[in-house]
Parts: structure tokens; C-alpha cells; sequence
């Protein structure tokens, strides 16, 4: 693929990610802010192809759009989110929520420009597979397998924190 | 070749996005969706990274960063879910229990 069409095809669904992402935070009806936040996750997919980071591509495809979307669903439809808290905030707290953001992307803005030689690009081909595997598996074990710790833990706890309790119920 | 600052411009974009989205809102279903939004702005950084410097260490850490993503989605709602029971409110103001 040329330079050019990859940087296209890049710009296409960075421009889509960031809109639904604004649009994720704007929505009044949460669903469809689930439905933006699915696009989000999709565009950002995309992203990772054109990354030539397939494998994380595929993770964020599975992960994030056939694990997450549906959970966020799910919590929706079960907890029954019809009634809204209005969004009212005075004129002060306004502004600063809006200026810790800005600032903070102006600021890295700043940084990243003033020290623009400062990442060279790296040699040698695309790391395929086959290095990242190895990698994973032999540098960074230790974190693979304390994930998956993690996982299990996380899976226990939602389990507990989430259930609930009849008191009653001899079982 | 993708120039490495359109990466860094897209990721702090959703990056920002999400911090506001989570300042901003007051519901909390989608105070955890900026959430998401977030850290999917860290992973195309680190995606980004691993793409310039010809190095699978930026998948390996945008996997990682991953897991914990979805570790804290599912506490998060586990959370939610156990407190809408008890309290009956999704107002982040009221939820001040802890405070002494």
C-alpha cells in the first residue's frame, strides 16, 4: 500500500474516532451514547490496522466491540436508566472543567513540539507476529501471568461486589 | 509511513475528550465510557510508538492496558450496580458516603 493511501486511510478513521468520541460525551439517551462509544471502538480499531498492530486490532475488535459494548448494554437495560440527573453547575466549576482538559492537551501539545527530534524513527522491518509473541511470552511473563491473576480476581470480585444478597434464601 | 505526531495529535484528542467527559457528566454509565474513551487514546499512543520504533513492546503494553481496562469496566459496573440497588440515585453528588 503506498505511503500516501495508508496515511489517508489513517486520517479517515482518526477524524471518525474523535467524532464519536465528542459525540460519546454529548448524548442525552445513554444508549446512544453506547452506540457512539461501539463507533469509537471500531474507528479506533481501524486506527490500529493502519498501526500495522493487526493483533492489537483484533484484540480491540473482540475485546472492546464483543465484550464491553454488550456489557455497557446490558448494565443499561438492567439497571433502567431512564430518569437523568440534571446537569447543572454553576459558571466557576464550569470553567475549570473545561480548562483542565484543554490545558492539559495544549500543554502536551507544547512539549511534543518543542522536542519534535527527539524520537527518532526505529530500523528494520515490521515486527510481525512472531517477535511479539516471543516477547510476550518470555520478557514480560511475569506481567501476562499477574493479568491474569488480575482477571480471575476481578472476576471473583464483580461476582461478590454485584450479587445479591437474599438473606433468606438458604442457598 | 504515518508521521508520528498525527499519532500523538489523535491520541491526546481522545485523551481530552474522555478526561472532559468524565469531569463534565454526571451520569456515571457514561463517566465510565469516557473512561474507556481514555485509555483507548493511551493504547493508539502506545500503538503509535511501537509502529515508529518498529518494536512490538507497544502492542505488548497496549494488550496489558487493555486487561485493565476491562478489570475496571467490570468492577465499575459491579459497583454501580450494587449501589443503584441500595441507594436508588445516579447522582455522582450524592455519593458521598465515605465522606467523614
Amino acid at each position: 500500500m503506498p505511503a500516501v493511501i495508508a496515511f489517508a486511510v489513517f486520517i479517515f478513521f482518526a477524524v471518525l474516532a474523535v467524532v464519536s468520541a465528542v459525540l460519546v460525551i454529548l448524548q442525552k439517551n445513554v444508549m446512544h451514547s453506547v452506540l457512539y462509544l461501539a463507533f469509537t471502538v471500531l474507528a479506533v480499531a481501524g486506527v490500529f490496522f493502519c498501526l500495522e498492530a493487526e493483533y492489537l486490532g483484533a484484540i480491540q475488535l473482540l475485546v472492546y466491540g464483543g465484550g464491553i459494548v454488550v456489557l455497557y448494554i446490558f448494565v443499561i437495560i438492567i439497571a433502567n436508566l431512564k430518569e437523568t440527573v440534571a446537569e447543572k453547575r454553576g459558571l466557576i466549576p464550569r470553567l475549570f472543567i473545561i480548562a483542565v482538559p484543554a490545558l492539559l492537551l495544549l500543554e502536551a501539545a507544547a512539549v511534543l513540539l518543542g522536542n519534535k527530534g527527539a524520537f527518532p524513527a526505529g530500523r528494520g522491518g515490521r515486527p510481525g507476529f512472531v517477535p511479539l509473541a516471543e516477547m510476550l511470552l518470555s520478557t514480560y511473563l511475569v506481567p501476562f501471568e499477574v493479568a491474569s491473576i488480575l482477571l480471575l480476581a476481578v472476576l471473583i470480585g464483580a461476582i461478590i461486589v454485584a450479587r445479591r444478597k437474599l438473606l433468606h434464601d438458604p442457598d | 509511513m504515518i508521521p508520528i505526531s498525527a499519532v500523538f495529535a489523535l491520541g491526546l484528542c481522545l485523551f481530552c475528550i474522555g478526561l472532559l467527559g468524565v469531569l463534565i457528566r454526571k451520569n456515571l454509565i457514561i463517566m465510565l465510557m469516557s473512561l474507556e474513551l481514555l485509555l483507548n487514546g493511551v493504547n493508539v499512543i502506545l500503538a503509535g510508538l511501537g509502529y515508529h520504533l518498529r518494536s512490538p513492546r507497544g502492542s505488548i503494553f497496549a494488550v496489558f492496558v487493555i486487561i485493565v481496562a476491562v478489570s475496571e469496566a467490570a468492577v465499575g459496573f459491579a459497583l454501580v450496580l450494587s449501589y443503584f440497588r441500595q441507594k436508588k440515585t445516579y447522582d455522582p453528588d450524592e455519593i458521598n458516603d465515605l465522606k467523614g
